[in-house]
């Protein structure tokens, strides 16, 4: 390739050099320490002294997809809105097995979206996504009084001789919520 | 290599200057995927964003506390500037891709991604963190140093010769690479950590869990035993692509398992954009001669 000699002005000087260096190892370490999965003590440190860095900047990363474990459980979720006249009506969640490729590739958020709002230990997003869908063109008109979160699942279970079996589908309401007047507005 | 001798290793590595192809094509490969980020939100801009989305600014700041780079905790809460927001980011995307105003494109480019994740932390997949992290390198990097609008705007007013093209730092690029690799040695040391890998049963799950499910796979190819040897074989690519990639000699056949690795899970499972993300770096580990044929070969201007 046509490549010219390094001209002078991109050789370093000493103190660019250090910096750049710090800033090289700084980075390695900050991820490094982030991202590693080990609970040692000295790790958790580390990450307390660099977690204030990684926020702020965007550069905090977790690789754990489809680990340790894989999810054994298909589970869909639905909402089921209750209107002030006693009326009821069942809203899906889009469900990606059900979209078309195209859908599948712009809706997939969703799909994240469900699997946390169905994680207990983000049980504080449950009343904002009860609301939106309370807020929702065509539910909003109608006086909705009470959402409520239902989960349907089927877990895939291992039989034993290398095959696997779906187990029926069970249901469950995890969350309810009384709609506000002033969610509407 | 010995203790002695790594800085001198740690020096070529990071600071031996090189041509700025690689991550010139990688920046235009970016660029795009960037695009198709944006345009594949585009129907749920304001669903996830917006003033009424579906959590809220407040619950986020609640539940995911800290002072974060974050354009939406500045700008005005309307539909308006929201809408705005996303129309500069696409601007500047499209600046990036061309290589016009390479390093300000990738900082605006940056902040709007990076705000974007931000706002919304429960939607993300590991694509978007791919792009976010090689996003912030970016910026660093020289990524305007050829196949750009900037560069023929220098070469217009003489700054430059269109015959060659300067070698430049790399250790931006590095930082990528190396974040690259990052990411395949942690996401087998995770699945190291859960028995459903080592034993080999952890593919038969992903296949048979409906919101994955793309293409039809052939029914052989589900058989317990098939799946077993799979799962073992993604633990296997994921470790050399995490560690092998840097031996010289290894480095182009993995690179062809890790295209193949990818595109039979772009087949077969449903994580929108992330397998193209995760492959865009691949282009920075091809060396520059190598490079600059295939680009000629495809009659592309490699400068």
């Amino acid at each position: 390739m046509g490549l010219s000699p390094a001209p002078p002005r991109f050789a370093l000087k000493r103190w660019q050099k250090i910096a750049l260096n710090i800033f090289i190892v700084f980075h390695l370490f900050a991820i490094t320490a982030w991202a590693i999965p080990f609970r040692s003590p000295f790790v958790l440190d580390c990450r307390e002294l660099v977690r204030p860095y990684l926020l702020w900047s965007g550069l905090f990363q977790a690789w754990d997809m489809f680990s340790p474990m894989p999810k054994a459980t298909n589970t869909y979720l639905q909402a089921v809105i209750i209107y002030k006249d006693g009326s009821t009506q069942m809203w899906d969640f889009p469900r990606m097995e059900l979209l078309t490729l195209t859908q599948k590739y712009s809706k997939e958020r969703y799909r994240k979206f469900v699997e946390i709002l169905l994680d207990q230990n983000n049980a504080a997003l449950r009343p904002d996504a009860a609301r939106y869908v309370a807020r929702l063109p065509g539910i909003r008109e109608k006086n909705p009084q009470q959402v409520w979160l239902m989960v349907k699942w089927s877990n895939i279970l291992p039989n034993g001789d290398g095959t696997y079996t779906r187990t029926p589908l069970d249901q469950e309401v995890f969350f309810r919520y009384d709609v506000q007047p002033e969610d509407l507005q | 290599m010995s203790l002695k001798s790594f800085p001198a290793a740690w020096n070529k590595f990071f600071f031996e200057p090189q041509s700025p192809l690689n991550i010139a094509v990688f920046r235009i490969i970016y660029g795009l995927l960037v695009l198709a980020t944006a345009f594949l939100l585009r129907g749920d801009w304001l669903a996830w964003y917006g003033p009424h989305s579906w959590i809220s600014a407040a619950t986020m700041h609640t539940v995911e506390p800290g002072v974060r780079l974050n354009l939406f905790s500045i700008i005005p809460p309307t539909d308006f500037a929201i809408n705005a927001l996303f129309v500069v980011f696409i601007l500047a995307a499209i600046s990036l891709t061309l290589g016009f105003c390479t390093r300000v494109s990738s900082i605006v480019v940056y902040l709007c991604l990076t705000s974007i994740d931000q706002r919304n932390l429960f939607i993300l997949h590991g694509g978007d963190t791919f792009l976010r992290v090689s996003g912030f390198f970016l910026i660093f990097a020289p990524a305007g140093a050829a196949l750009s609008i900037d560069r023929l705007l220098r070469i217009r007013r003489g700054h430059e010769s269109a015959a060659e093209l300067r070698p430049r730092l790399p250790w931006a690029q590095r930082m990528i690479q190396l974040e690259l690799a990052f990411l395949y040695l942690v996401s087998f040391w995770w699945k190291m950590k859960g028995g459903a890998w080592t034993e080999g049963s952890a593919l038969y799950f992903i296949f048979h869990l409906d919101e994955f499910q793309r293409f039809p796979i052939p029914q052989f190819l589900l058989r317990p035993a098939i799946l077993r040897i799979g799962s073992w074989l993604a633990l296997a690519v994921e470790f050399l692509l995490g560690t092998a990639i840097w031996i010289k000699k290894f480095r182009y056949p993995l690179l062809v398992i890790g295209v193949l690795f990818h595109l039979s899970l772009e087949y077969a499972i449903n994580v929108p954009m992330f397998q193209w993300d995760v492959l865009s770096a691949y282009v920075l580990f091809i060396d520059p001669a190598d490079l600059e044929r295939i680009l000629n070969r495809l009659t592309l201007p490699s400068r």
